[in-house]
């Protein structure tokens, strides 16, 4: 008895009525429904499995390994692993790769919002089309030629820039050719390219957020910048999440703009992991390693974005 | 149960598109007939494309019931070109013959992938007139611990171009092949200008490649006497004094203002046209780009001599891969990339030159006669046949490896961060690493 009431209590697999009383007609899986979602989910997993989960698994076998592409490979056991403690040239290319990240992402996150925020107040819509495509076309271009040509405006003594900035007193700044600006030049063009995407997602960011609130605030009283920081911020806050996740990968995985415009140096000034790793594997041919630094970047993303998401549970509002 | 099915089910669908990608993947398939060829290359543009096509077309038609399949390998550089090959013959297709430059042979030859011609070279009465024709240097760059394993079907040499119109406009007469380092730098000097009176230069006389060593600081380090490696190529010698010497006199070339921080090669091609830099080094291959675009006013000269002088020349061939399934067919292929109607194809016209010098002396002297720019083109084949060449091939197996190195040096040195010596003793350490192994 007792046992029936508790099991008519918390249900007792039978579907509840609907409000109308009527009994819910029951979801039933035909026999061809399991073939059915497996056809439709093939083409994702299998280009996942093929060029995503089988390469991964390669490269932590070829860590293991040293193997130069021609020669049959060796097992080494944990020597790749052993080695990334005494490569100081991997030590500098991480602090490099790390400095030119955050400010990167810096320039993504904070000019970004600032640029979309500008975007969205009153002007011709005419102009405003004007300025969005501005900053997304350099999204759109391949990395490589807008570095090609960039290269060609930094240059340090027949470059275009310095030319112009001759004109303000500035003496010929060493763009592409010094350790102090070069990674400089990879941050400003990287940017430069990458933060078109980031007003993109702002622009629609700050689209999503209702006009109520906004003209309640009006109505009690609050300025601009109370507007901004206790309404527009906290209700963008997802977005401003999205956007650091995905512009600190993006940013610690840069290749063609220091590889076209400084090849890295001068010595390992402007030279990425992402870069290092190409140069392992592809100039050394020593394939073992390069895995074994791959995996420490992964390793490194991933550190990083479970901590990004840790903290934005703190700052993170989905209203 | 039912779960188990729909894994099985998925499972197979993955493994059917798998099956489909990695069959497309290798369709073609290996020859196993023996009249065939599979001939990989360099696909860097439509030159490649055409010049690699006629010679296919060419054997075939040369060779009734011989097929040539042409296999194109992408690459922005040689290091891209050799990375790229590498992944092909790890994949397990594997060409009967490759396309390789001087400084990439020794990386197949270590890897004993390449079939030296040595015993064709000796015994095929035809090689004769080959060895005849074509510089010994020329077939010394392509030479493997005594091996010779190529015959070389184009090359480049270093030579200093020079814009006529800026020597003409400074009241400069023309370079002498016996011009010094000295003559050199007076030269340049006499070159540098602030033409729109800004207070600033805007013609500079000289500048060199710094994404690259050949057409960068080796042809200076050959003309001081040495080399970046040992004798035997077994280990670097990159802070002797002649390399110490060499980059000294290019460093101060910059601080003195008479030549801009180093540009990647494309660049200084386009400074070098607009009149930006009066001189720099380079090949054949320069021309290539200058002529068909209306550009004829520069000629070329042997780069000064220092202490000495030595002419910097690199060769490219079709080498014979151990995996070819005929290495006979291959070598009569080898031979024809050499026969004199492929060779006369590589002269080009006037206004579309083709970008290396012919490796058959009497074809280069056929260059000459036609009139092809440069005016002083003799000097490329001279250049090896009448002065000395710098030997050893200063390229060791892991040659990508090794020129990055020198690079990420000498950028450092010329940026003004590091001092010569520091930076060539750094470099010697690091570059001794790269040739030993250890």
């Amino acid at each position: 008895m007792t046992n029936t009431t508790v099991r008519q209590a918390v249900g007792d697999g039978r579907k509840p009525a609907t409000h109308g009383g009527e009994i819910a007609p029951k979801r039933r899986t035909r026999p061809g429904d399991g073939w059915a979602a497996a056809a439709f989910l093939a083409p994702s997993a299998g280009s996942f499995l093929l060029f995503v989960l089988a390469p991964t698994i390669g490269v932590i076998a070829l860590s293991f390994y040293s193997w130069n592409l021609l020669s049959d490979g060796t097992f080494i056991g944990l020597d790749n692993f052993t080695r990334l403690f005494s490569d100081s040239r991997l030590v500098a290319v991480y602090r490099s790769t790390t400095t030119m990240a955050l400010a990167i992402l810096a320039i993504n996150i904070v000019i970004g919002l600032l640029l979309a925020v500008l975007l969205e107040t009153r002007m011709p819509r005419i102009i405003r089309g004007f300025f969005r495509l501005s900053f997304l076309f350099p999204f759109v271009v391949s990395s490589s030629a807008v570095a090609l040509i960039w290269r060609f405006l930094l240059n340090k003594d027949l470059g275009l820039v310095n030319y112009w900035l001759g004109f303000i007193g500035v003496d010929h700044i060493d763009w592409l050719g010094s350790s102090a600006w070069a990674p400089v030049a990879v941050v400003l063009v990287n940017s430069w390219k990458t933060v078109g995407f980031s007003i993109l997602v702002y622009v629609a960011g700050l689209q999503s957020i209702p006009n109520e609130i906004k003209e309640a605030a009006i109505v009690d009283g609050a300025n601009a910048w109370q507007r901004f920081f206790r309404i527009t911020l906290p209700l963008l806050s997802p977005t401003v999440f999205f956007l650091v996740v995905i512009n600190t990968i993006n940013a610690f995985q840069v290749f063609a703009e220091p590889r076209v415009l400084t090849q890295g140096g001068p010595g390992d000034a402007s030279r990425t992991v992402v870069e290092f790793i190409y140069d392992t594997a592809f100039q050394s041919f020593d394939l073992g390693y390069a895995s074994t630094v791959g995996i420490t970047l992964m390793l490194v993303l991933v550190v990083l974005t479970l901590i990004q998401f840790r903290v934005s549970r703190r700052f993170t509002f989905y209203g | 149960m039912k779960r188990t099915t729909r894994s099985i089910a998925a499972v197979v669908v993955t493994a059917a598109i798998a099956a489909t990608a990695l069959t497309s993947c290798s369709s073609g398939g290996s020859s196993s007939d023996t009249k065939s060829l599979n001939v990989a290359y360099w696909d860097y543009g439509k030159g490649a494309e055409d010049g690699n096509q006629a010679l296919a077309d060419g054997f075939e038609k040369a060779n009734p019931g011989t097929t040539v399949t042409l296999t194109p390998i992408a690459g922005d550089n040689w290091g891209g070109y050799y990375a790229n090959l590498a992944t092909l013959i790890a994949s397990g297709k594997k060409p009967d013959l490759t396309f390789t430059a001087s400084e990439g042979i020794k990386f197949l030859a270590a890897n004993n992938l390449v079939v030296p011609i040595n015993d064709y070279l000796n015994n095929d009465p035809a090689a004769k007139t080959f060895k005849d024709d074509i510089a010994p240097a020329l077939l010394q760059s392509f030479g493997y611990k005594g091996d010779i394993t190529a015959l070389p079907n184009g090359w480049n040499d270093m030579v200093i171009y020079y814009n006529t119109k800026l020597f003409d406009a400074a009241g400069l007469p023309y370079p002498k092949s016996d011009w010094t380092w000295d003559d050199f730098k007076a030269t340049a000097k006499a070159l540098t200008k602030d033409t729109n009176g800004d207070g600033t230069t805007d013609q500079y006389g000289f500048t060199w490649a710094g994404n690259e060593i050949f057409p960068g600081i080796l042809p200076w380090v050959a003309n001081a006497g040495g080399n970046l490696v040992n004798s035997d190529v077994s280990d670097a010698t990159a802070n002797s004094a002649p390399v110490v010497k060499a980059v000294t006199y290019l460093e101060d070339l910059i601080t003195e203002g008479i030549a801009p921080a180093p540009a990647p090669m494309s660049d200084i091609f386009t400074r070098f046209e607009g009149g930006q830099v009066a001189m720099f080094g380079g090949g054949r291959w320069p021309s290539a780009t200058f002529l068909p675009a209306g550009f004829t006013d520069f000629d070329v000269q042997l780069y000064p001599t220092g202490d000495t002088y030595q002419t910097v020349a690199g060769a490219a061939g079709y080498a014979i891969l151990t995996s070819a399934v005929n290495p006979d067919l291959a070598w009569e292929f080898q031979k024809y990339t050499v026969s004199a109607d492929i060779q006369d194809s590589e002269i080009g016209t006037a206004t579309a030159p083709r970008d290396s010098i012919p490796s058959l002396r009497s074809t280069a002297e056929k260059t000459v006669a036609a009139g092809i720019p440069p005016k002083s083109g003799q000097l490329f084949y001279d250049s090896v046949d009448k002065y000395p060449a710098l030997t050893p091939f200063p390229a060791p197996a892991k040659y990508s490896e090794y020129e990055s190195t020198v690079l990420r040096y000498t950028q450092l040195i010329f940026a003004g961060e590091t001092s010569v010596k520091d930076g060539l003793d750094s470099l010697q350490t690091d570059l001794s690493a790269v040739i030993t192994g250890k």
